[in-house]
């Protein structure tokens, strides 16, 4: 399926979607508008990064995307679910049951062992999730040893991987990953990234990255770029310095 | 770093808003106490000068023993004696007795609750006639204008009036304002004046005394020293020394007001000062990272401090004006409420003496201040680094050395309250010893706590986790989280819940010693007191009444009890003093006689004595002793009988005829009776329905006497029992209600700590939000957080309380708690309030986290 990356791909094929979405702050002179209009489909199986200038939207359209903020205009759809049409609570409950999310930082809660901070979306749920699955991710995370222990106990790594296997043990529909190895040294950044390369390769998971790092980009199926609240290139099967090039090209 | 602090201030309006408002209600119960004694100690100042102010000199028997309403009576020969002296303008003779109470138009009794009901002989000087006239004649008498209005007493109707001796019908002919002309200040006393001769007739004083008003021309030293050439068992006093003794009486009545009032603020400072220190503690931990910014460009560790120091100055500074105007407010609103209650109140200036600023502004800022400095000294500690490092922890003393120190200040303070229970010393000393015992205590145990904390809290959230699976989790691990915000959190409620559990404690203890003693040991069948006698202890009811029951043939005796609290010296020392009929008294309460016999001591020189006073002084059956009484003579006693119960004997037992000798005052407090017959009855079981038989005729027949005298209550075992223990009980719940107030504070502080810690949070619930905890389960895990929280407070000043209760109720003489109980299901009750408490608590931080900004949150710094 990593070849398969179009712009324009069947809808049945899309775990999630943005149909004209557009975002606007503020109103009158001083409206901003963070998203014009953007069209983009996140397909199954497939790892995309978005990148983008400071400023350009990336960090906006994966709210909008992630159900954590509302477009203005246009449609965002989770499967075949359009986020506006949902209340406050059933969007909560919907990124409960239908997203995974990775941070920067701060991923986990600290009164929480890693096993529970795994666990927390299904124990909100209030059910036991799927357990082949979740020790399947658990042992993909190489942290079976370090399940009881506390965050404060982790290293920076080892919390990221956590964060991650979070997002996976849900079987999400669509997991959102917002710089998840901004806060780490580059070995231990290469080691998430692939982590997450190896859910969407070896679990089937959907996984889009907002990231600046060209390198961390390079692990993606297919890279977006965002100017401006607009999407103005794509690179499908990236590699760092082609990610550089086009970088570059857009004056970020 | 002024600015800095101020800014600091105005950043966190909702963190300021509530520390404040726990010092403020500290700072307004001390102001509103002082302010209003203040106000009417200086009503009460200028109204014993207009009272005494008619009057040049003042003769009275001397005396040594008993109190004021014991004092002995003069002839009233003695009235030409000192009209005689040369330069005397005027003598006049006053007559005064208490519970004379008039029965109003439709057969009730008119007793005022609290200030006494009087009975005095007219003069023109002190009682201004406003309607009709002055009395005059054996059937005539008038009362005070507030009485009239409130009672609907109109001049030329007849009305009963239950004297000391008996109750009589009197015409009333005048309404009179008592003090001044223009307004009546009677502060709420009810006042029946009759002329001279009918006053000593109908009060109990016969031909003689209680006073004589003189007014002088010319040199009053040399009159006064002429009128105490007369004899030395007079005395005469001077005009101002009569105000200054009637102003004292006054305020010897405010003082005990202030004091309690005084114990309350106090405790709702101390409480506060908890919520003060904790509120800095909690700030200075979130200000961490801001402050290790200072200290990296320059700031040195004194500046920081002194910026937290600052910063608790503006927040005390604050509060005290606010409590002081809050304070001020309360106690108008307070004087209202005594006036519109019928208190005949004098109208004067709202008083706001300097002392009550300083000591506002000693508690409001001092408080606040000391709380802060251990926060102070903390933030002292932090250094550059904390700027840059993730999570910053400052260093601070272990657990071990927590649970020592924690361990030697409790010790030391129940070390002071073992004293102070013990009743080391004066009376003050005891307070002191007692009220520092305590405070000294609950900080030992503050420290302390801290190491149970966790453990404790963990156990109490486990069904909250199971009850309500994730969000009760998280509950349980955030009020285990923090070990020492939780247990200052808890520290404050359990002030609170402490008080009312000792309370409860030594109120169940007092009650069931109550009822031990009136079921174990009276055999009596009926009781005979006044309306409102359990609120007022110098409250009585004419002598007549038992006059009348003991002609009644149903009854086989009756006895009738007094009450001279230092009405009689022994040893040196003033006695509480209980006459009684010795010769009958045995048959009705069982004082647990051990030697002697009651009933064989001589009338008029026999004593009964508690085994405590007899062993103190080496007393047996047919020693002899000395005793002084009020009228100054001094009498030899021989002990007739020695007991074992002080509650109902009280600890010196005489006979009423040697009491009518020695003591001026003639009602009786409390009277007995026995139904003739009625144990032979009992005693065969055939004649159970003769027995029902009699007891209904013989309680028809003390009804009817009783109903002659309005305001006098006849009840049997079982009403008297119910009565007895509703009066224990309301006194409890007074006292509970107050120390409620603690509580209320505590809840305050809970809030607040929960508002603080919730900011602190923000990140981690933008996350949970994020990863899908719905606003209803964030709220929920908030509030069984405060509940779990509460409960700890709860549970630990339940298990302090019962142990100081027990303690106390141990150590409370005889004569008062028999019998300790532990009264488990209000205990229960108490953490089962606490833990609704901290959910109420919790209901705005609640809100404040469910409403949260999930990407505002996310972001948070």
């Amino acid at each position: 399926m990593s070849d398969s990356a179009t712009v324009a791909a069947p809808p049945t094929h899309a775990a999630a979607r943005a149909v004209a979405a557009t975002k606007i702050y503020g109103s009158g002179d001083t409206a901003v508008r963070a998203l014009d209009a953007i069209d983009v489909t996140f397909e199954q199986g497939q790892f995309t990064a978005i990148m983008g200038p400071s400023g350009s939207g990336k960090s906006t359209l994966m709210h909008c995307m992630a159900g954590l903020d509302r477009v203005t205009e246009g449609q965002v759809l989770i499967g075949e679910i359009d986020l506006s049409t949902l209340s406050e609570r059933d969007l909560t409950l919907l990124r409960r049951d239908n997203v995974g999310f990775v941070f920067q930082a701060f991923n986990l809660v600290p009164t929480l062992t890693a096993i529970e901070n795994i666990m927390l979306p299904m124990d909100l749920a209030g059910s036991a999730g799927d357990t082949d699955w979740v020790d399947e991710v658990v042992s993909a995370t190489g942290l079976a040893d370090r399940l009881k222990h506390r965050p404060s106990e982790l290293s920076g790594g080892q919390q990221q991987r956590v964060a991650v296997a979070r997002a996976l043990a849900g079987q999400p529909q669509v997991i959102f990953a917002d710089e998840p190895t901004g806060n780490v040294d580059l070995n231990t950044g290469a080691e998430i990234l692939g982590f997450i390369r190896n859910a969407v390769d070896e679990m089937g998971q959907t996984i889009v990255m907002v990231t600046h790092d060209a390198m961390a980009a390079s692990y993606a199926d297919r890279v977006v770029f965002l100017v401006d609240g607009k999407i103005v290139d794509e690179l499908v099967d990236p590699t760092p310095e082609r990610i550089r090039a086009h970088m570059n090209q857009l004056g970020a | 770093m002024l600015k800095l602090a101020l800014r600091n201030l105005l950043d966190k309006k909702i963190r300021f808003a509530l520390t404040t408002l726990s010092v403020v209600i500290g700072v307004t119960f001390v102001v509103g106490t002082f302010a209003l004694t203040d106000s009417l100690r200086s009503t009460f100042g200028d109204l014993a000068e207009d009272i005494a102010g008619e009057t040049d000199l003042t003769v009275r028997a001397a005396q040594q023993v008993g109190g004021e309403t014991d004092r002995p009576t003069i002839p009233d020969s003695l009235l030409d004696d000192v009209a005689a002296i040369d330069g005397v303008v005027e003598a006049s003779g006053t007559v005064q007795a208490r519970n004379v109470v008039i029965v109003d138009g439709e057969g009730n009794a008119i007793r005022p609750q609290g200030p006494p009901a009087l009975g005095m002989n007219y003069s023109s000087r002190v009682f201004f006639v406003i309607d009709g006239r002055a009395p005059d004649g054996p059937g005539e008498f008038v009362v005070d204008a507030t009485t009239a209005t409130g009672n609907n007493l109109e001049v030329g109707q007849t009305y009963t009036v239950n004297g000391p001796v008996r109750s009589q019908p009197f015409e009333l002919v005048g309404i009179f304002n008592f003090g001044s002309p223009d307004t009546n200040t009677s502060l709420g006393q009810t006042m029946s004046v009759f002329d001279n001769n009918t006053a000593q007739q109908f009060l109990g004083f016969g031909d003689r005394l209680m006073e004589i008003r003189v007014l002088v021309d010319g040199d009053v030293e040399e009159v006064q020293s002429a009128i105490a050439a007369l004899g030395h068992e007079y005395e005469v006093i001077t005009q101002e020394t009569a105000a200054a003794e009637q102003s004292e009486q006054f305020q010897s009545v405010l003082n005990v007001f202030t004091s309690i009032l005084l114990v309350f603020a106090f405790i709702a400072v101390f409480v506060s000062a908890f919520i003060i220190n904790n509120t800095f503690q909690i700030v200075v931990t979130q200000r961490v990272r801001e402050i290790g910014l200072w200290r990296a460009i320059g700031v040195t560790p004194k500046q920081v401090s002194r910026s937290i120091v600052v910063e608790s100055a503006v927040v005390g500074l604050l509060s005290t004006a606010i409590g002081i105007a809050v304070g001020m407010a309360v106690s108008v609103l307070m004087r209202a409420i005594i006036r519109a209650s019928g208190f005949g109140l004098p109208s004067g200036p709202l008083v706001l003496r300097p002392r009550t600023v300083i000591l506002a502004l000693v508690i409001g800022l001092g408080v606040t201040m000391v709380a802060s400095i251990v926060p102070a000294m903390r933030a002292r500690r932090i250094t550059p680094v904390a700027a840059l490092a993730h999570d910053y922890r400052i260093e601070r003393s272990g657990w071990r050395m927590r649970v020592a120190v924690g361990g030697a200040v409790t010790a030391l303070g129940v070390a002071c309250l073992a004293l102070g229970m013990a009743g080391v010393g004066s009376a003050a000393t005891v307070l002191a010893l007692t009220g520092v015992g305590a405070l000294v205590t609950f900080v030992g145990i503050n420290v302390s706590s801290p190491a149970i904390a966790r453990p404790v809290v963990r156990v109490l959230g486990r069904p909250i986790q199971a009850l309500f699976g994730m969000p009760g989790k998280l509950a349980r691990e955030n009020a285990a989280r923090n070990p020492r915000r939780t247990a200052s959190t808890a520290g404050a409620l359990m002030i609170g819940v402490t008080l009312m559990a000792t309370t409860a404690v030594v109120g169940a203890s007092v009650r069931n010693s109550v009822s031990d003693a009136l079921t174990d040991a009276v055999s009596a069948d009926y009781f005979i007191r006044s309306e409102g006698s359990q609120f007022d202890p110098a409250t009585g009811f004419p002598a007549q009444v038992m006059d009348d029951l003991g002609d009644l043939d149903i009854l086989e005796s009756v006895v009738g009890y007094r009450v001279a609290f230092g009405g009689m010296v022994v040893g040196g020392q003033s006695r509480d003093l209980v006459s009684a009929d010795f010769d009958a008294v045995e048959e009705h309460l069982d004082g647990g006689v051990i030697s002697g016999s009651i009933a064989a001591g001589d009338p008029l020189t026999g004593v009964a004595l508690h085994v405590d006073p007899a062993e103190d002084l080496g007393l047996s059956v047919g020693d002899t002793l000395e005793a002084t009484f009020p009228d100054n003579e001094t009498v030899t006693l021989t002990v007739a009988a020695i007991y074992t119960d002080a509650i109902i004997y009280g600890n010196w037992l005489v006979d009423n005829a040697l009491w009518e000798q020695h003591l001026s005052r003639r009602d009786y407090r409390f009277g007995t009776a026995v139904v003739a017959g009625l144990d032979d009855l009992a005693a065969d079981p055939q004649l159970a329905q003769s027995q029902a038989e009699l007891l209904e005729r013989s309680e028809i027949a003390i009804a009817e006497t009783v109903a002659g005298f309005p305001g006098v209550i006849g009840e049997n075992r079982a009403e008297f029992r119910e009565a007895n223990e509703e009066l224990v009980n309301s006194i409890f719940a007074v006292i509970t209600v107050l120390l409620g107030l603690s509580f209320v504070i505590a809840l305050v502080g809970i809030t607040n700590t929960l508002a603080l810690s919730v900011f602190e949070r923000t990140r981690e619930i933008g996350l949970l939000r994020a990863v899908g905890m719905t606003r209803r389960q964030l709220r929920r895990a908030v509030r069984w957080e405060a509940a779990i929280v509460a409960t700890f407070g709860g549970l630990m000043g339940v298990v302090v309380g019962m142990i100081l209760g027990v303690a106390g109720s141990l150590a409370t003489p005889d004569s008062f708690i028999t019998t300790v109980d532990v009264p488990f299901g209000t205990l229960a009750i108490y953490v089962v309030a606490a833990a609704l408490a901290g959910l109420l608590a919790a209901v705005l931080p609640a809100r404040r986290a469910g409403r949260m900004n999930i990407l505002d949150a996310i972001a948070h710094e």
